[in-house]
């Protein structure tokens, strides 16, 4: 991988806001915008809950790694663990008419990202998220 | 994340403040529903005033405690959000389902 990080971390939910901090700061690194900056955080913050809920089913001593980079002129994440996959279809988000508690995530990933592709591999899921930076004015 | 409670009048206050996300979003839960299931506060009014960041597992908590207590006939409310808590909560689509206020004296005087 090219330049970029990457991030080792228990699935552990104490550890949540390490990450925001770590997915702001490299989003602001890269020139988004303060509240780009802060809807990427939410969404890289709500796939790694997730993992932690939904393939971990909540334990905390699994293993989760987060890679940053910047990729065709934005913002690439690609989360991996190696707990209960999901089908795809399952990752859709639901309708929102319905007002209830839970399955709001999925929603907010896919209403601030511009690609979320999941792919459930042998023995290990990987969720790649990208966002593509704005535009810069002219004289920036 | 720092949670507590207080009176006024007929309405119970929960003071949250920092950060609600899946590490803290239960013990938020947990006071939300004790005041309305086992103290079956009349009015339960959250201030998020030093909330500057909310997940959608803190949302839930916030729905769950909107439809308890609806079913039990007390008022919800919530006042003193962040930018960062009123986007996320317009993300979702569910500020229009909450009673929001800018103050807590609004809240509190609200009919």
């Amino acid at each position: 991988m090219d330049s970029g990080i990457k991030l080792v971390l228990p699935s552990d939910p104490r550890y949540l806001s390490v990450v925001r901090g770590a997915v702001e700061r490299f989003a602001a690194l890269l020139e988004f915008g303060e509240e780009d900056c802060r809807w990427i955080t939410l969404a890289v913050h709500e796939a790694l809950t997730n993992v932690m809920r939904h393939a971990y089913h909540d334990r905390h001593d699994q293993p989760i790694e987060i890679f940053l980079r910047e990729r065709d002129g934005g913002f690439e994440v690609l989360m991996v663990d190696h707990g209960q996959g999901v089908r795809p279809e399952q990752l859709s988000g639901r309708a929102l008419e319905d007002v209830k508690p839970g399955g709001l995530g999925t929603h907010m990933i896919r209403e601030i990202m511009d690609e979320m592709d999941y792919a459930p591999l042998e023995g290990r899921n990987e969720l790649r998220l990208w966002k593509k930076r704005a535009d810069k004015k002219a004289g920036e | 994340m720092q949670i507590a409670t207080r009176q006024s009048g007929v309405a119970t206050i929960v003071d949250v403040k920092g950060d609600i996300d899946l590490y803290n979003s239960p013990e938020m839960r947990k006071v939300i529903l004790e005041e309305l299931r086992d103290k079956r506060t009349a009015r339960l009014v959250i201030n998020l005033t030093q909330v500057r960041y909310i997940d959608s597992s803190g949302v839930a908590s916030l729905v769950e405690g909107l439809k308890t207590s609806k079913t039990l006939g007390s008022r919800f409310m919530l006042f003193g959000l962040s930018p960062a808590a009123r986007e996320v909560l317009e993300l979702s689509r569910l500020i229009r389902v909450f009673e929001v206020f800018d103050s807590e004296d609004l809240a509190l005087k609200a009919q």
